[in-house]
């Protein structure tokens, strides 16, 4: 994966916000990450980390206040080309209500594609299909106030797809959801990312970061931690000291491991947690002779 | 006391009701010059006939349309005071104004005539028979296609500097809040009355005592509106919007017989009501 260049590249990047004249208070402190394609990348951290800011910036919502991001080698502080950097990054916001402009379905869809000047038979198509991706054709001549929150939350996805970007940003995409439509949000990213669709979700679902590539643990306005889930969630005392979770079968594990010395400490989803006290059963039984 | 509560069921507004009507299918840019046209109409219009007329057809309206009627009365419903006040200032009042015809009551500057309560009369009926006529247009339109119809109507506009498309934008986003701002205002309500709040029990008549009980649903709504708003642009933003950009357009709209028919019926149904004499 790191012989390929790197979809989004964030280089150095702080940012504060302007409280008042004299004020700044500093959200970003020199931030380097680079994303790859076909990557899922999830990024915790607790609030006010910063995760939120950071995700803004990787399509040029915001612009860094020193360093440079670049989206497929375009900076995005060019704005000039900021067309491209969004249509090729896409963002799912956290409130299911707020990101929807139009009154039916299919409108809100088009809603980008008349932003970045598609034909009006290439929408057809896009829309056909991006409804079709995220579950909702049946959906597409509804008012969005008649969806569940699950619902519009795909609308918005669909709404994203539709420009056929590289990358989608979640920003906390799943935390207004109840856990039906949380469930159905996953499903949809879990299908886009084995198409080949590059992910990052800005989350503290620890059962969604279980299920990335990567993870970037944010902390003042820095990356303190990062690696494979597996290698993340290893460290359950500093991560207790960032006021963040870990899953249940982490802390499950780890507990067990505590008591009983062979129980592997580092597992990350329930199923592994089963196949663990399985094969210690095995083993046992075995020993036991029968 | 729980249907003081259920602001979104009573708002008509900004809610699309798809019967797949012939009127849902019209053009809406013609729907929208007719229904111009029919407006205009009413307004000019002072006869009694005249507008029992347009009141017959803003009523067959919902017929055609296959809207049931009870939406375009929770509509006049909430007016209906509006109406009152209305109608007792225009008798009190306009007798000097509309003069002529027989005097019934006169005292002190109070003049009540054939005439004013024709007037006043008159005045209510236009106010039902709007309600009636934008009911209509805005159950069976979906208001993308309003403000496409509005955005091609006013196109000519552009030429002068009229930034058609942002307004038209403005306006589409405005109507699709309208249910959520509703949804939200009753939430407000409810968790301000379940914390005691008093609404609707004060006597109708001690008009700022209603109105200060209302301030601690306002301010809170003003500032979940500015929260949703700033949300609204972030996610324009991230979906490519830049205010006065060319933008293509999703729908095309293509005029056939039954469009030109029903422009023409309503410059007819317009001319009729003009010139009933009565």
């Amino acid at each position: 994966m790191t012989a390929d260049h790197p979809i989004i590249r964030v280089e150095n990047v702080s940012f504060s916000y302007k409280v008042n004249q004299d004020q700044q208070i500093p959200v970003l402190q020199n931030v380097s990450l680079d994303v790859y394609p076909g990557e899922y990348l999830a990024i915790i951290g607790h609030n006010g980390s910063g995760k939120s800011t950071l995700s803004k910036h990787l399509n040029g919502i915001l612009t860094p206040k020193t360093g440079d991001v670049y989206v497929n080698q375009i900076n995005t502080r060019d704005r000039e080309r900021i067309y491209e950097v969004r249509s090729q990054v896409g963002m799912v916001f956290q409130h299911p209500d707020n990101q929807i402009v139009a009154t039916i379905v299919e409108d809100d869809v088009a809603f980008g594609l008349e932003n970045i000047g598609i034909a009006a038979h290439e929408m057809r198509e896009r829309i056909d299909a991006s409804l079709e991706a995220v579950g909702m054709s049946a959906f597409r001549h509804r008012p969005p106030h008649h969806l569940s929150g699950g619902q519009k939350q795909r609308i918005a996805i669909a709404g994203i797809l539709a420009m056929r970007p590289q990358c989608i940003v979640l920003d906390e995409a799943t935390s207004m959801l109840d856990s039906y439509g949380r469930q159905d949000i996953l499903a949809v990213i879990r299908k886009l990312h084995r198409e080949g669709m590059t992910i990052v979700t800005v989350t503290h679902h620890m059962s969604e970061v279980a299920e990335a590539d990567r993870v970037v643990v944010m902390e003042a306005g820095q990356i303190v931690l990062q690696g494979t889930p597996r290698e993340v969630f290893a460290h359950q005392q500093r991560l207790r000291e960032l006021h963040l979770d870990v899953p249940d079968a982490s802390r499950i594990a780890a507990l067990v491991h505590q008591e009983w010395e062979p129980f592997s400490p580092n597992l990350i989803v329930n199923e592994e947690v089963v196949e663990e006290v399985n094969r210690h059963v095995i083993k046992q039984a075995e020993a036991s002779g029968t | 006391m729980s249907a003081e509560f259920e602001l979104s069921r009573n708002i008509t507004i900004g809610q699309y009701l798809p019967t797949d009507s012939v009127v849902h299918r019209l053009d809406p840019r013609f729907k929208l010059a007719a229904f111009v046209i029919m407006i205009l109409a009413i307004a000019i219009c002072g006869t009694y006939v005249g507008n029992l007329f347009a009141l017959a057809i803003c009523i067959a309206m919902f017929w055609v349309s296959k809207i049931p009627l009870h939406y375009g009365l929770s509509g006049v419903k909430p007016a209906i005071p509006f109406i009152i006040i209305l109608a007792t200032l225009q008798l009190l009042f306009y007798g000097e104004i509309a003069r002529g015809g027989t005097v019934y009551f006169q005292y002190g500057f109070v003049t009540i005539s054939s005439e004013s309560v024709r007037l006043v009369l008159v005045s209510a009926m236009r106010f039902v028979e709007v309600i009636f006529l934008s009911s209509v247009l805005t159950l069976s339109t979906s208001t993308t296609e309003l403000t496409h119809g509005m955005e091609r109507l006013l196109g000519p506009l552009q030429k002068v500097k009229f930034p058609v498309h942002a307004f038209a934008l403005i306006i589409t986003i405005a109507i699709r809040f309208v249910p959520t701002f509703a949804m939200e205002m009753e939430k407000m309500m409810k968790a301000q009355a379940s914390r005691g709040a008093d609404f609707g029990t004060g006597e109708w008549w001690r008009i700022i005592r209603r109105t200060k009980d209302m301030l601690p649903i306002i301010i809170p709504l003003f500032n979940v509106a500015l929260a949703r708003a700033e949300d609204l642009i972030l996610a324009m933003e991230a979906r490519c919007y830049m205010p006065g950009a060319s933008r293509t357009q999703y729908t095309h709209y293509k005029a056939n017989g039954k469009d030109y028919a029903a422009l023409i019926i309503s410059i007819f149904i317009s001319v009729i009501m003009l010139y009933i004499p009565w």
